[in-house]
């Protein structure tokens, strides 16, 4: 008898001991909770709501429910498949593209003495520049004619006959591409830079006690040891890509005949040129569930290979 | 104690709020200020000074109980910027917009109907049909005409005079310019681009059609075989090296190459000249649009006021909007290079001697506007593809127009 009431004091005591630690803490959480509900969890849900719907983007206005019928749209529809198609494009691209030059720029950054700093700073100016800016800096730079930057050096130092770039499905696809590129070398470097300095330099020290060379110390040291750095930067980049837009709106708003169009291009004309908001959040939800099964692959991927030191 | 101490603090907090506003005394001056009414618009700078320093001021002193409010909003987004309003209720009062997203606001509900009020019946009465009929959507008006414009040809003033020739009054004269005028970075024809503003004065000069007179069909007019001559006419044209590479977006854009003299001729409307002001009246010369089979057809353009349905001062708005749809506040424009809609400003001889305005006003007496049609959006980056693809000989004129009157028609149906 006793025993018992005992315990139910006990476990009494103890939620309320709980209740009153909530207590205290929610005051701190709350702000937190309500803005994630404000601008993350209510706009999903209320995007989710749309695309099952015709909407119009009157207050109060009359707005039916569709089912799927966005979503058989967008399977339906050949401009989706080529947005689509621009997108996976845009990211076989310029994800090892960055990967690649932002790892060479950190090592050999890792490995000069002087000028360090400077360079450091040159490389990571790109990536804090507005992507409007930078989108029309290359529009001009790759204007058509002869009167465009890249095509006056070319004609005047290799003898190019000037290239109408951004007429061109690929020579525009060239020029998104670079843009895409250029602007990330420099996240890639600083992030790839922090990394190599937890790398011990016994091993280093070793290994060329043992007659490794440059690369073999590159390929048989560092890159196994920041594997979890990789895919960080793997998977980031991974889903920036897929956010790929002002470059393509502002250097050729998805020309010419809407050959350079990305998925996010074309769901912005959808919605605010055509105004059919339902099919514009059908195509967002769509690409929602690409990123999150195209990071949840990749993280099985790299997982199964992650090396312990 | 504390629990009571708790509680007062907030009985005396909530009744604070509820009483400061009402002690202010706030209301009986409100109703003395003149109400705000906000007009978005885009007219250029020489424009935005006629508008905001004698227009405005004028209207003020005749209704000293308004208060005008103008507001130069950017065209780049702008469309954007007006959904998030409507959408937010944040929208001005009025707004001079693009005659072409008049029926698709209409249709999203947006706009106020104008044809429901009194003073509607004599108001239109006054205003030219065309430009007013970009207004109407599902039995009513949305609109009314503010100033309207149209695309004429523009001619290179020395390249004619090297040639020895005046500007051409019919398509078969400019072809034949054009083939002398041809050389390296020379081409006689300037056209601004694949879409429709771009194309439709040349496809309707040249005997095309979009769609019947009632805009209900495309098939049997977008295909009609004087529609795939007039594009097969220009894509000719343009493998024969006669049209500049503005055609597709390239450079020397039709501005820059009409004033270097790299084009012959471009068409464009009067900003072309107000926004480049003397060099632009010495370097070149105007005409209307050279005829072909189809005539000498221009496309209209301008813009039309109208009254959000989130309008705050809806009345007032309606003033204003009457106002700026008298004689004097449209000759006022007109110095700037706007066309009055109204008929009785148009005839006005204060007009006479604006030879700018005249060879617009004649361009205009055979101009057609584009499809009045909420899904015209749609249906231009339709045919604007179709002509493109046309130009990029990735199918022949034939089977792209058949094809894009048959997509039309499902937009016309919507």
């Amino acid at each position: 008898m006793q025993k018992s009431t005992n315990r139910k004091r006990v476990s009494s005591s103890r939620i309320q001991k709980g209740a009153q630690q909530w207590k205290e803490v929610i005051p701190y959480l709350l702000p937190g909770l309500f803005l994630f509900a404000l601008f993350v969890l209510f706009p999903f849900f209320f995007n989710l709501y749309i695309s099952f719907s015709e909407y119009n983007i009157m207050p109060g206005a009359e707005k039916p429910f569709v089912g799927f019928a966005n979503y058989v749209k967008a399977f339906t529809d050949r401009k989706v498949g080529l947005s689509f198609r621009n997108t996976v494009l845009y990211s076989l691209v310029t994800v090892p593209g960055q990967m690649v030059l932002g790892i060479l720029v950190a090592v050999f950054l890792n490995s000069i003495g002087r000028g360090k700093i400077l360079f450091r700073t040159l490389y990571y100016i790109p990536v804090i520049t507005s992507w409007i800016v930078v989108s029309l800096i290359f529009r001009y730079l790759f204007e058509s004619g002869k009167a465009g930057l890249i095509n006056y050096f070319a004609l005047r130092l290799l003898g190019i006959k000037p290239i109408s770039w951004l007429q061109n499905t690929w020579t525009a696809n060239f020029v998104i591409w670079s843009l895409g590129i250029w602007k990330g070398i420099g996240w890639v470097m600083v992030v790839f830079l922090a990394g190599l300095q937890s790398v011990p330099k016994i091993l280093y020290e070793a290994a060329e006690i043992d007659g490794a060379g440059f690369w073999d110390r590159f390929f048989k040291i560092t890159l196994p040891l920041l594997q979890p750095v990789l895919f960080f930067l793997f998977v980031n980049l991974l889903i920036g890509s897929f956010n790929v837009f002002i470059q393509v709106l502002v250097i050729t708003d998805g020309g010419p005949l809407g050959t350079t169009e990305v998925l996010l291009s074309y769901m912005y004309k959808n919605a605010f040129s055509f105004f059919e908001f339902g099919y514009a959040s059908a195509q967002s939800v769509l690409m929602g569930i690409a990123i999150v099964a195209i990071t949840f692959t990749t993280r099985r991927f790299f997982r199964a290979e992650v090396y312990e030191l | 104690m504390r629990e009571i101490n708790k509680r007062g603090l907030l009985i005396v907090i909530v009744s604070l709020c509820i009483t400061f506003p009402l002690l202010g005394g706030g209301k009986q001056e409100k109703e003395a200020e003149p109400r705000k009414i906000e007009i978005w618009h885009t007219y250029s700078d020489a424009e935005v000074k006629v508008f905001d320093e004698e227009t405005i001021p004028a209207f003020e002193a005749a209704h000293p109980g308004i208060k005008v409010v103008s507001t130069k909003m950017p065209y780049d987004g702008l469309k954007q910027q007006v959904i998030a309003g409507v959408a937010g209720d944040a929208v001005p009062d009025l707004m001079r917009m693009d005659i072409i997203w008049v029926p698709e606001f209409a249709k999203q509900g947006a706009l106020t109907a104008v044809s429901d009020k009194n003073e509607f019946g004599a108001i239109q009465a006054n205003l030219l049909p065309g430009p007013m009929r970009t207004n109407y959507y599902n039995g009513k008006y949305y609109g009314l005409p503010l100033n309207t414009n149209t695309k004429v040809a523009i001619y290179n003033r020395s390249a004619l005079t090297s040639l020895g020739a005046q500007p051409p009054k019919t398509f078969e004269e400019l072809v034949a310019l054009a083939e002398r005028f041809k050389g390296p970075e020379k081409w006689g024809l300037g056209v601004g681009g694949t879409s429709t503003w771009g194309q439709l004065p040349w496809f309707w000069s040249l005997g095309g059609r979009l769609t019947d007179d009632n805009y209900t069909r495309a098939l049997g007019y977008l295909d009609s075989s004087g529609s795939i001559e007039a594009l097969q006419t220009m894509v000719d044209l343009n493998r024969k090296g006669l049209i500049g590479p503005s055609l597709l977006g390239a450079e020397p854009n039709t501005w820059a190459g009409i004033q270097e003299g790299n084009y012959l001729m471009i068409d464009d409307g009067p900003w072309f000249y107000s926004i480049l002001g003397q060099e632009a009246y010495e370097k070149t010369v105007w005409e209307q649009f050279p005829k072909g089979k189809g005539g000498s057809v221009s496309v209209v353009g301008g813009e039309n006021l109208v009254i959000f349905k989130g309008a705050r001062h809806p009345e007032e708005a309606w003033t204003l909007m009457q106002y700026l749809l008298t004689d004097e506040p449209q000759l006022r424009m007109a110095r700037t290079g706007l066309i009055p809609t109204t008929k009785s400003a148009g005839g006005n001889p204060e007009l006479e001697d604006n030879e700018l305005v005249q060879i617009y006003v004649k361009q205009l007496q055979t101009a057609r506007p584009r499809t009045p049609h909420p899904n015209w959006e749609k249906i231009s980056e339709a045919v604007g593809l179709a002509f493109e693809s046309a130009y990029r000989e990735k199918g022949t004129a034939e089977r792209l127009l058949r094809e894009t009157a048959q997509e039309i028609d499902g937009y016309l149906k919507d």
